[in-house]
């Protein structure tokens, strides 16, 4: 009962403490202003005021200490704004009665120059009090770096889900947007601290908030789950709210034992917890790994050469944004120039997938073609290529599809290019390869897909009749 | 009136007009203060409009079709997306339901029908039980129906997304809004967004082809392929499929190229004079497609003439030369891709198996509508496989909307055949190539094929996962219009991560 009194007080506190706040600052900007002949009519309220302020300040102290002992904030943070809570209504008071009796040996200007100070801090440490002490600051920090999405979430996304930490880098920016505010260094409610991993497991004042291993019978997730009208549901009404993807993933995390030092993929995922985990690395930039593309960056290529070659008709681009690396296309223009396989040697770094099909690709200008040791894929599908000029492609080491449908190849041929330790992809449609060979292709290419074609889609009855009524007479 | 009392008033007139000008004066530089105060609140606090680098317009009026770079590299190069208008019923074709089947000509529950819309659905129709038989193909066991029995030979070639759903229940709205991300008129289609982004690698063809069938163009009209807001440059370019591909290609009878070039040439000066004037960049636009147009002369005869493959290529697609058929449009797709398109769109119109007529029938019609793409889809794939094309070609195949597990009941009467009428809340689509898993299945409906119970998926996931392959983050992909960027899927899309390879 007593409790409930001194808390139901204690609540009156963050009202109450605005009026010293107010009512002192004035009492100072009075007695300011009154030192200058034209305000000296403010003179005599300044007692009446710094009075009303000193009141205030105390009662905003005696409310303010009911407070403290019925919710858990950060102790020593507490002790320092009781403190210089009770100073300001000191200093306030002899202020009052150093207007009241001038002859108290104190200076004035002193004295309220420390009140304007004390009142400046003690509202500060307030603040930090409930707001958190990075509270001010924060959006600040969001200007400078210059993103404002921070502001929004601070949830970074993870670029690999199932390489990342499955408590630091899931769970607990969860807990960190949600949860530290009340639950955290400067403020424990109910004893709880979820900041520290020993604290967190340790709960508040009621027992444990985690049962690892049952979610279900974990006060955290009950609470979650509860109505938000509810009075016992966490985090309170007026506060954001989890997702339900965020209390999935909470939910899944304490279900399987609530591990601190485990990554996600060392703990088990269900078709329902899937969606929530990919979603976390949803937001960041996915690139598609190709392993067409070397890791290594290369320096850009010779940009004069570049123009040359888009001059003559040749499609010629970066593998993708930010990326030095080029593929280049005869497509729009299939008739190869004289100089064309030239200008691509001087490229040859940067180049990396080549389609030259249905050009008028000569033996002679494919021996140039080998030259570009960098080529990951190559395209030189309906050509007039020979076996003597596919010799020429045995130093593309990096090689990894070759198309070559549609042309005079033989096995033999394809034989010489066994050098090509890389290539997965062979595509021989259409060429003068018997069907005999396939199988001693298939076992010279034992890494390699091999592509013969020649499928074959068969008529069927139905393909060329309709399905009609069945008329009854 | 007095001479000396007009002159007070003319008096009076001129001091209240000085008061006035004073006051407004005043009024303004008093509210520009404040206005301007915020406005510069605004800007320190980072509210104003941000340039970043993936917000650019990719536009370049001189070169609109000119290849660009994806933001990473991606796997397909081009989308051949068949659409079959009208929606084909998933209940026949690929998502296999024998519990179905046990409630065959019972009174639909109730459940079912609260609060739902139907487009002709009303009262309690009966429940209708899968009208084909069923079996399962392929290493990935993929469930096809016997409709489509060369589909089902390459089942494992195939990634099904059996989750898709919507909220349209009309063609119209429901095809634009698979295909420009809203089901009202305005937005550029999804080929519109490619070519702006991608543009495309022959520039003596067009980027965006759009090829129709059925005898019918599509409900949502030509909307469905149209440009919006981006430049008109980028809008599909619809050709006919039967007789000349494009109208007047020809060069007509005492026309000689040098003089038709020659005229083009004139007009493009005139153009570029205009331009000099006004700088609005669509005359630009028309300059490169005067020029586009000129070298279609020569190049679109030769790409869009199917006569001259050879013979087992037209047994295999199952073509009909001369005529206008999906078949040819199928063909001329592999062709185009080939050629370096970028995305050709297909529309097959006549899947709305109502059961109004024996051609909408769900037992008949429908099936002769199968048997009209089934082979040539086939080929297709299996085409573009032999010629190392399937790796980059993204194949994308489904219609607006789903079929009811019920039997249409059109004003609440039986009707002459068996019809489904149009279902927003399940349907299957499937996708081949460029970097799609190959024989998987996706999404899981309940046990009626009623809705989506898991994976389930929007137009605008099949929209973002599209942009995915191509090599796009579809919430970078930006025009600027009515004062913010707008991209395809706008607010909502997410990529379908387990259908990637």
């Amino acid at each position: 009962m007593l409790l409930t009194i001194t808390e139901f007080l204690g609540h009156f506190h963050p009202l109450i403490v605005h009026l010293p706040i107010g009512i002192l600052l004035i009492g100072l900007l009075l007695q300011y202003l009154s030192r200058k002949e034209k305000y000296t009519a403010f003179k005599p309220a300044i007692p009446l005021v710094l009075l009303l302020g000193t009141i205030s300040a105390f009662i905003s102290c005696i409310t303010g200490y009911l407070l403290s002992m019925t919710d858990d904030y950060d102790e020593s943070l507490v002790s320092w704004h009781m403190w210089m809570g009770i100073s300001v209504a000191l200093v306030s008071f002899m202020l009052y009665a150093k207007e009241k009796n001038p002859e108290f040996a104190i200076n004035k200007k002193l004295l309220a120059l420390g009140l304007f100070v004390l009142v400046m801090i003690t509202g500060h440490l307030g603040g930090s009090l409930t707001h958190g002490s990075d509270y001010v600051t924060k959006p600040l920090k969001n200007i400078f770096s210059g993103d404002s999405d921070i502001a929004v979430s601070a949830i970074k996304p993870i670029p690999n889900v199932q390489e990342a930490a499955a408590y630091s880098d899931v769970i607990k920016p969860i807990l960190e947007t949600k949860c530290y505010s009340c639950h955290g260094a400067n403020k424990q409610k109910g004893g709880l601290r979820m900041d520290d991993s020993l604290k967190l497991m340790k709960g508040g004042k009621d027992g444990n908030v985690i049962e690892a291993g049952d979610a279900d019978a974990s006060e955290m997730i009950k609470r979650l789950m509860l109505p938000v009208d509810n009075d016992d549901h966490m985090p309170p009404k007026e506060k954001s709210q989890p997702t339900e993807q965020q209390i999935a993933l909470l939910h899944w995390w304490i279900s399987n034992g609530a591990a601190f030092d485990k990554k996600v993929k060392q703990l088990p995922q269900d078709d329902k917890i899937k969606p929530s985990l990919l979603a976390l690395q949803k937001a960041a930039v996915i690139k598609i790994e190709s392993s067409f593309i070397p890791k290594t960056p290369v320096a850009e290529a010779d940009q004069k050469v570049v123009a040359q070659l888009r001059e003559s008709g040749v499609v010629i681009l970066p593998v993708a944004q930010n990326s030095n690396y080029l593929m280049a296309s005869f497509v729009t223009d299939t008739i190869i120039g004289k100089e064309d396989i030239a200008l691509l040697q001087q490229i040859k770094d940067q180049l990396l997938w080549l389609k030259l099909s249905d050009t008028n690709l000569s033996d002679e200008q494919l021996a140039g073609v080998g030259q570009l040791a960098n080529l990951t894929k190559l395209n030189i599908a309906g050509t007039n290529i020979t076996d003597k000029g596919l010799t020429q492609l045995q130093s593309l080491q990096q090689l990894q599809y070759l198309n070559i449908v549609n042309t005079k190849i033989s096995s033999a041929g394809l034989m010489q290019l066994t050098s090509l330790k890389k290539l997965e992809s062979l595509y021989i449609y259409k060429t003068n390869t018997a069907t005999t060979d396939y199988a001693s292709l298939k076992t010279t290419f034992p890494k390699t897909t091999i592509d013969t074609g020649g499928y074959e889609v068969p008529t069927l009855a139905t393909d060329t009749t309709l399905v009609k009524e069945k008329k009854t007479y | 009136m007095t001479q000396k009392e007009l002159h007070n008033q003319r008096l009076l007139r001129e001091a209240e007009k000085a008061v006035m000008q004073m006051h407004t004066r005043r009024h303004f530089i008093r509210e520009s203060a404040m206005g301007l105060g915020g406005v510069a609140m605004a800007a320190l606090f980072g509210c104003g409009p941000k340039k970043s680098p993936a917000s650019q317009v990719l536009f370049d009026p001189a070169h609109p079709l000119m290849p660009k770079m994806p933001p990473f590299p991606g796997k397909a190069k081009s989308v051949i997306y068949l659409h079959m208008a009208g929606a084909p019923s998933q209940l026949e074709l690929f998502d296999y339901k024998p519990e179905l089947m046990k409630m065959d000509g019972q009174d639909c529950p109730q459940s079912l029908l609260e609060g739902k819309r139907f487009a002709f659905i009303r009262g309690v129709p009966k429940m209708l039980g899968p009208q084909a038989k069923f079996a399962q193909h392929g290493q990935s066991g993929a469930w096809v129906s016997e409709n489509m029995p060369h589909l089902a030979s390459i089942a494992d070639e195939l990634c099904f997304i059996k989750s898709c759903s919507t909220d349209q229940f009309n063609h119209a709205p429901a095809q634009l809004l698979v295909h420009t991300g809203t089901p009202r008129l305005g937005r550029p289609s999804i080929g519109s967004w490619v070519t702006y982004g991608l543009g495309t690698e022959n520039q003596n063809l067009p980027g965006f082809v759009v090829l129709t069938s059925g005898g019918r163009n599509p409900d949502a009209g030509k909307s469905v392929w149209g440009s919006g807001f981006l430049p008109s440059v980028y809008q599909g370019v619809q050709c006919r499929s039967e007789g000349d591909p494009v109208l007047f290609l020809n060069d007509p009878d005492g026309m000689s190229r040098d003089l038709r070039k020659a005229s083009i040439d004139a007009i493009n000066q005139v153009n570029a004079e205009e331009y000099k004037e006004y700088n609005d960049p669509e005359i630009l636009s028309r300059i490169s497609q005067y020029e586009m147009a000129y070298k279609m002369q020569i190049s679109v005869p030769e790409v869009m003439n199917i006569n001259d493959e050879p013979k087992y290529i037209h047994d295999m697609y199952g073509t009909k030369p001369g005529e206008s058929c999906f078949a040819n449009n199928v063909l001329l797709a592999r062709k185009l891709v080939e050629k370096g398109v970028r995305f050709v769109q297909l529309f097959d119109w006549g899947w709305d198996s109502h059961g109004t007529d024996a051609s909408l029938a769900i037992d008949l019609g429908f099936i002769n509508k199968c048997r009209q793409v089934d082979k040539c889809i086939t080929a297709l794939i299996l085409d573009l496989k032999q010629r190392g094309l399937l790796e980059e070609t993204l194949i994308v195949w489904g219609g607006e909307f789903g079929r009811t597990p019920m039997q249409e009941n059109r004003e609440g009467k039986k009707m002459p055949y068996k019809g489904r009428d149009h279902h927003t809340e399940a349907f299957t689509i499937w996708m081949a190539g460029a970097g799609i898993r190959k024989g998987h299945s996706y999404g899981e409906t309940d046990e009626i094929g009623y809705s989506a119970i898991s994976g389930k998926v929007e137009p605008f996931d099949i929209q973002a996962t599209i942009l995915n392959q191509l090599g796009f983050d579809h919430e970078k992909l930006t025009y600027p219009f009515q004062g913010r960027p707008f991209r395809l899927t706008d607010t909502r899309g997410k990529v379908i991560d387990e259908i990637i390879a």
